[in-house]
């Protein structure tokens, strides 16, 4: 499988208020946000990343910087081969029209007072990608590939129950046949019975039209359900990336054990235990010395304070960025999920 | 398991009135809760589980709301016919309410020891006698706290810069309760220095103050990280255990529901259709909505088959359904569904189902 999007070494700040000009002339530092930092990872066709983490770990922050709708401070972005984050203008406009994203909040992602109809051709009047005749045929094509019926084109976004906006909005991603979409949280807004329509609906999408998905999501069981592979982010970090069923039943980090063993099960005989983690989530702008994890880690060393670990391969595809992963390897931790039958 | 009824809901309707239009949020709903329980009430968006929890505490916005019917037994008293000062004796003293965003239910200009010292304070005031007018505190609490010359200025004591000094003690100890690390410099932060967590569990260290017997927990984790949602779960828990207080759950979360409760109540359009113990819930659900809800969880992996939606939308407000307001997105209706409603009945002991299918022949 060849790989449709690579990141290097991503770094994105967002400076802290304004810096001032004496600030400037004096030499001072401005205080900045490390919101991603240093992230590298690639993205296969046809394939769904999942990225999860907790909010503030920069997750939305790097799906935004892959398709340079904010642009990263450093490192490298391929596209499809090619560099996008050196591209300005209308050369990386061009781009566009291959990435897309889907925002977690339909309500607000969609002009309230657009038609569906103009909502769903706006990218292809941008784009100039049209005959006028073709417009209303990949209108229904796309509308038709959503499940949504043909008189909605017509109606306003109000009209439509939650579920059927997100719909719309994946509707417009859609229009201009891109071969990568980032869903950023797209079921989060969502009541339960209408996620597994949408997440199902993604996933045919994306099998018949060939799609790259990168996941975002805060939600284990949904990552679960919709990635290939999964990458854990930890305050602007991949602290792990595997594939999706190793993640899950095999983490190598400990930040990912705690992760998983707090997603609530739906057995109630399997409660959610003691969570192997203390403290509070690290500031963003001073992130500790060392590893970021390790004021909150149960298995924190002195090495972990000093010297922060790399992204390291500990097996065959299994990444993760812990000193000590390999004593993760053997089974003398409490498996997270599917494991022992520890009913009680 | 059935130890006393702390609080019994017979069966309650409450409509939205505007002008334009009625809708019922809740449709004879029956609910009991007994001492030291906890109750999950699991529905998606507009359910009417916040409208249930909202009529309990007397905290209704009304108008629009208007209770149509029904009696809200609470420690032998119906709470729907108290005036509202008498329900205002129960608010936050024996029933306490916790809410779903914890930032924007703490006042952000108080610190966290003072927000909790106010109320350790309305605790202690209402013990007080007052012998010579509101100004006259003889509070013990109160003497060893300086003025800083408040009174001289105002001519009335700054009940503020006491509290804090009054209650420390207690004031620590309540925040110690909710397993907060280290109360002392806690109590001196703002609310938005806190995490989201930590914000939550000052909430809850509140509303303990006055050892409620009933505590209405609406979305308490639906606003945190996983990592933290489990934390104040547990929390919740080992709580119930210490205090012995009875806890409404509201969630939209199956999985949190699992987690949390004793006993589960489904909620849909208005209706409770499955009321059961955890397990049972689980294990066997009876109502189509509850297994539909459980099969459309997402827990398998990519490469192990696909999920069962429920088909359909959540009704809304301006949907009039005939018959089981689920019929329309069940694969089990019968005809009878469409123009009939299904009481909620026993099916087993412990389990209530309102549907059809589950009658007896």
């Amino acid at each position: 499988m060849s790989e449709i999007l690579v990141v290097e070494d991503l770094v994105k700040y967002f400076p802290l208020g304004s810096s001032g000009f004496f600030d400037r002339l004096r030499g001072r530092e401005v205080p900045k946000v490390h919101a991603v930092d240093g992230v590298t990872f690639s993205l296969r066709q046809d394939e769904t990343l999942g990225l999860v983490g907790e909010s503030g770990s920069g997750k939305t922050t790097l799906g935004r910087a892959v398709l340079m709708l904010d642009p990263p401070t450093e490192g490298k972005v391929l596209f499809e081969g090619q560099l996008i984050s050196e591209l300005k203008g209308e050369e990386l406009r061009q781009i566009r029209k291959r990435m897309q994203i889907v925002f977690q909040n339909p309500n607000s992602s969609l002009d309230p007072r657009a038609r569906v109809k103009d909502i769903i051709s706006e990218p292809l009047h941008a784009f100039k990608e049209f005959d006028k005749g073709s417009v209303n045929e990949t209108l229904l094509r796309v509308m038709e590939a959503v499940n949504l019926p043909e008189d909605s084109l017509t109606k306003l976004p109000h009209e439509f129950s939650g579920g059927q906006k997100q719909r719309i909005a994946i509707a417009r991603a859609l229009v201009l046949n891109p071969r990568f979409i980032v869903l950023d949280e797209p079921t989060s807004a969502l009541d339960s019975s209408i996620q597994a329509q949408i997440l199902n609906l993604l996933r045919r999408l994306q099998d018949e039209y060939n799609l790259s998905y990168l996941f975002i999501t805060h939600n284990v069981g949904v990552v679960k359900y919709m990635a290939d592979r999964l990458a854990v982010m930890y305050s602007g970090k991949i602290v792990e990336v595997a594939k999706t069923r190793d993640v899950v039943e095999r983490p190598l980090h400990p930040y990912t054990i705690a992760l998983i063993a707090s997603a609530p099960r739906l057995e109630p005989e399997r409660k959610t235990g003691e969570i192997p983690l203390t403290g509070e989530i690290p500031s963003a702008v001073n992130p500790p010395n060392g590893c970021r994890f390790n004021p909150r880690c149960a298995y924190a060393e002195e090495l972990c304070r000093t010297k922060e670990p790399e992204l390291r391969e500990i097996v065959t595809g299994r990444f993760s960025a812990c000193h000590f992963a390999e004593r993760f390897l053997s089974s003398h931790l409490p498996r997270a999920e599917n494991g022992s039958p520890d009913v009680g | 398991m059935t130890s006393e009824t702390l609080l019994e809901i017979r069966s309650l309707t409450v409509k939205y009135r505007t002008r334009v239009r009625e809708v019922k949020a809740l449709d004879g709903v029956n609910l009991q809760v007994a001492t030291g329980e906890i109750v999950a009430l699991v529905g998606e968006s507009a359910c009417g589980k916040s409208t249930l929890g909202l009529s309990i505490i007397g905290l209704l916005p009304q108008p629009p709301a208007v209770v149509e019917s029904g009696e809200i037994l609470f420690a032998g008293r119906d709470l729907l016919r108290l005036r509202e000062s008498q329900i205002a004796a129960f608010r936050g003293t024996r029933i306490s309410m916790i809410f779903q965003e914890p930032m924007s239910s703490l006042d952000p200009v108080y610190r966290v020891g003072d927000l909790i010292a106010e109320a350790i304070d309305v605790r202690e005031k209402r013990k007080v006698t007052r012998p010579f007018g509101p100004f006259e505190m003889t509070n013990p609490a109160y003497k060893d706290g300086r003025d800083g010359g408040f009174k001289r200025v105002f001519g009335v004591r700054n009940p503020r810069s006491n509290r804090k000094r009054a209650y420390s003690a207690e004031v620590v100890e309540a925040l110690r309760k909710v397993q907060i690390a280290d109360p002392a410099k806690t109590q001196e932060k703002y609310p938005h220095e806190l995490s989201g967590g930590m914000a939550q569990r000052v909430m809850i260290a509140q509303a303990l103050i006055e050892g409620p017997s009933l505590l209405i927990a609406d979305e308490p984790t639906s606003a945190l990280d996983v990592t933290t949602q489990a934390e104040v779960l547990n929390l919740m828990r080992s709580l119930r255990d210490e205090i012995g207080a009875s806890i409404i759950f509201i969630t939209h979360d199956l999985a949190v529901a699992a987690q949390i409760a004793d006993r589960v109540a489904v909620m849909y359009a208005g209706d409770i259709v499955e009321l059961a113990n955890v397990g049972d819930l689980f294990r066997q659900p009876q109502h189509p909505y509850t297994e539909g809800l459980i099969n459309s969880f997402p827990r398998q992996f990519k490469d192990e088959g696909g999920l069962e939606a429920i088909p359909g939308e959540v009704p809304d407000y301006h949907t009039q359904i005939v018959g089981c307001k689920f019929n329309p997105r069940c694969r089990y209706a019968l005809d009878r569904c469409r123009v009939a409603q299904p009481d909620l009945i026993e099916v087993r002991p412990s389990q209530k189902a309102a549907c059809f299918l589950r009658y007896p022949e």
